[in-house]
């Protein structure tokens, strides 16, 4: 079913579309309560003991609430977009200011225990950190100009 | 001992594999809270009798299997897996910026497993260091429950707010056992599912209103970049050991040792805590990252084994958030464990299992964890993250817990438990989401309810 961008909402943290949301809580409802009274009425067949039949008719229930959330994710998709990431590395002085300036640093990269210096090497990495660090040695990495913060000091403060 | 061991292991194999698969596939879903998913499906496993081994090893290996794969939405797509995983966005969005999210993820999952397997046994032991003190907190449970109830109010978000809000709050939960024992209806179940699902009910009920609903509108879909993954090791089961360097192995057991101690506080405000103490001792910013996200993570870990462990040992009452919350199904499940009001007799997992059978079983839990979630979500986390994100809409995430509204309210206490659900669910996520009065807070106010009010009546 079409999705329509002048339904969309935002319930209990994400997206959905207002009409697709009435569907899926009349066919989660139907098919989990179904499910639940249809087992409790055969297993009473079978069950001498009514509690536990109930009790089983339960697990049935919750079995249907599965089954009625599978109908539901293939009638209505998702209304999120994803986009495959190929991150834009030409950023990364951006991203490395933003981060400096969040943290700070004491000591450079050539400080670092091996292990960790071979993991930013094999991470390819190491050139911009070392990079980074040469272009703003002694301290001056709290004056960064509002380039450098640019995209990426927007989206470290956001997260 | 060894025949009684024997005798179970069987279920307690099964449960635990059933756990650790099924929460391995739930975390995934970015945004199911623990006590949403956690505590309805423990309280079914429960219900339908499966032996105590069972129980105790579904709810452990699901817990940590949940916290494995919780790093991947987390890592891939930023948006936090669930309320544990929240403190760790800064530093996994920092490193998805620098193009390496796959190294955010692997630190996180090689520090929950290799903190939840030190948590089980230092779990263990402090809880036979304090289990002399047991009968002491259950005679005096009514008050304790009192005082950690203002306590986890008072280091709620609400504060003062949520201190005084639990007068009011309490008053509405006896008004209404009050209210279903006039028509024979005896309700436990309910009112815990109606504090879990609170945040959706009374989420349901905003975009009906107008008003709300207008400020509410988006007018595109919410999108989501899915960053690449890169492998680096050879076959399907990669070593945590060498994807840690050794401090961040030694912080990682260190802070999974102490988190395991500090059982009574929140398990989130633990993982902030940790990561910040160790943050402050790291010297370059791209290891202070790496290492922040495998302690923080291992905290998630070894504060929800601390926190669900050690009541359950010692006390057999739910005196911690974890155990007032996504583990209350294994000290309160109501025909079956009970907690008596009045006397503070106890009849759940605490009595059912021995010391020996909470360590071995407690250690077999995690290693089916270990085993089913670490290599899934080291392997495949970007191709699930992808399928989730394209294949699961949040409206039929939605359908699903209604159903389970619908089920269990009826199922407990027919229309009259629905309602009761419904009731409680509306209050409870109002108060959540304006004052700060969050689920683990509604928990010890229910508990109030149920065992400080009748010790309180009794006396005057």
């Amino acid at each position: 079913m079409a999705m329509r961008n002048d339904r969309l909402l935002e319930v209990w943290n994400d997206t959905v579309d207002g009409h697709h949301l009435i569907g899926s809580l009349l066919i989660g409802g139907a098919v989990s309560l179904g499910t639940f009274q249809a087992a409790e009425w055969l297993l009473g067949m079978f069950i001498s003991d009514p509690r536990m039949a109930r009790t089983y008719a339960m697990l049935f229930g919750i079995i249907g609430c599965v089954v009625g959330g599978a109908i539901c994710a293939y009638l209505f998709r998702p209304k999120r977009e994803v986009v495959e990431d190929t991150v834009d590395t030409e950023n990364l002085q951006g991203v490395l200011a933003a981060l400096y300036a969040d943290y700070g640093s004491r000591g450079g990269v050539e400080d670092l225990p091996e292990a960790v210096r071979s993991e930013l090497r094999e991470l390819e990495l190491e050139e911009a950190f070392l990079v980074y660090e040469r272009d703003h040695a002694q301290g001056d990495a709290v004056a960064l100009t509002e380039h450098d913060l640019g995209r990426a000091g927007r989206e470290g403060v956001k997260s | 001992m060894m025949d009684a061991l024997l005798a179970q292991l069987p279920v307690a194999l099964g449960m635990g594999i059933i756990g650790a698969v099924v929460f391995s596939a739930i975390g995934l879903i970015s945004g199911s809270d623990e006590t949403t998913t956690i505590a309805p499906l423990t309280l079914l496993v429960v219900l339908i009798g499966v032996p105590p081994a069972g129980v105790y090893t579904f709810f452990l290996a699901g817990a940590v299997s949940k916290h494995m794969t919780h790093a991947v939405p987390t890592a891939l797509l930023g948006i936090p897996g669930d309320t544990m995983a929240t403190p760790m966005m800064r530093e996994a969005n920092y490193l998805r910026q620098l193009g390496v999210p796959h190294i955010a993820l692997r630190k996180m999952i090689s520090g929950g497993v290799i903190a939840a397997l030190i948590a089980v046994p230092v779990t263990v032991v402090f809880a036979l260091v304090l289990a002399p003190f047991g009968g002491f907190v259950q005679h005096s449970a009514p008050y304790l429950f009192l005082i950690a109830a203002l306590a986890i109010a008072y280091f709620s978000p609400g504060r003062w707010a949520a201190v005084l809000a639990l007068g009011p709050f309490v008053l509405v939960i006896v008004a209404l056992q009050t209210l279903t024992a006039a028509h024979g209806v005896k309700l436990g179940v309910s009112y815990f599912l109606g504090i879990a699902i609170g945040p959706l009910i009374s989420d349901l009920f905003l975009v009906l209103s107008p008003a709300e609903r207008a400020r509410r509108k988006r007018d595109r879909p919410a999108r989501f970049s899915l960053a690449p993954d890169v492998k680096r090791w050879r076959g399907y089961f990669p070593n945590p050991l060498k994807v840690l360097d050794s401090r961040q192995t030694g912080w990682t057991i260190g802070t999974a040792v102490v988190s395991s101690l500090t059982f009574v506080f929140s398990p989130v405000a633990m993982t902030v805590i940790m990561g910040e103490v160790v943050s402050s001792r790291i010297r370059h910013v791209y290891h202070r990252l790496t290492t922040t996200l495998a302690v923080r993570n291992g905290v998630t870990e070894s504060t929800y084994i601390a926190e669900a462990l050690i009541p359950l040992m010692a006390f057999g009452l739910p005196l911690s958030p974890v155990a007032a919350g996504p583990a209350a199904p294994l000290f309160n499940a109501p025909p079956r464990f009970t907690v008596d009001s009045a006397s503070g007799q106890v009849n759940n997992l605490h009595n059912l299992l021995g010391t020996w059978e909470f360590l071995v079983y407690g250690l077999l839990a995690v290693v089916l964890a270990l085993l089913i979630a670490y290599p899934f979500s080291m392997n495949y986390a970007r191709r699930a993250a992808s399928f989730v994100s394209r294949n699961i809409s949040h409206e039929a995430i939605i359908g699903t817990f209604v159903g389970l509204i619908l089920v269990i309210g009826l199922w407990e206490g027919g229309l009259l438990g629905l309602l009761v659900v419904v009731t409680v669910g509306l209050v409870g996520g109002f108060l959540s989401r304006l004052l700060g009065f969050n689920i683990g807070v509604q928990f010890m106010g229910f508990y109030i309810a149920v065992l400080t009010v009748p010790a309180l009546t009794a006396l005057l």
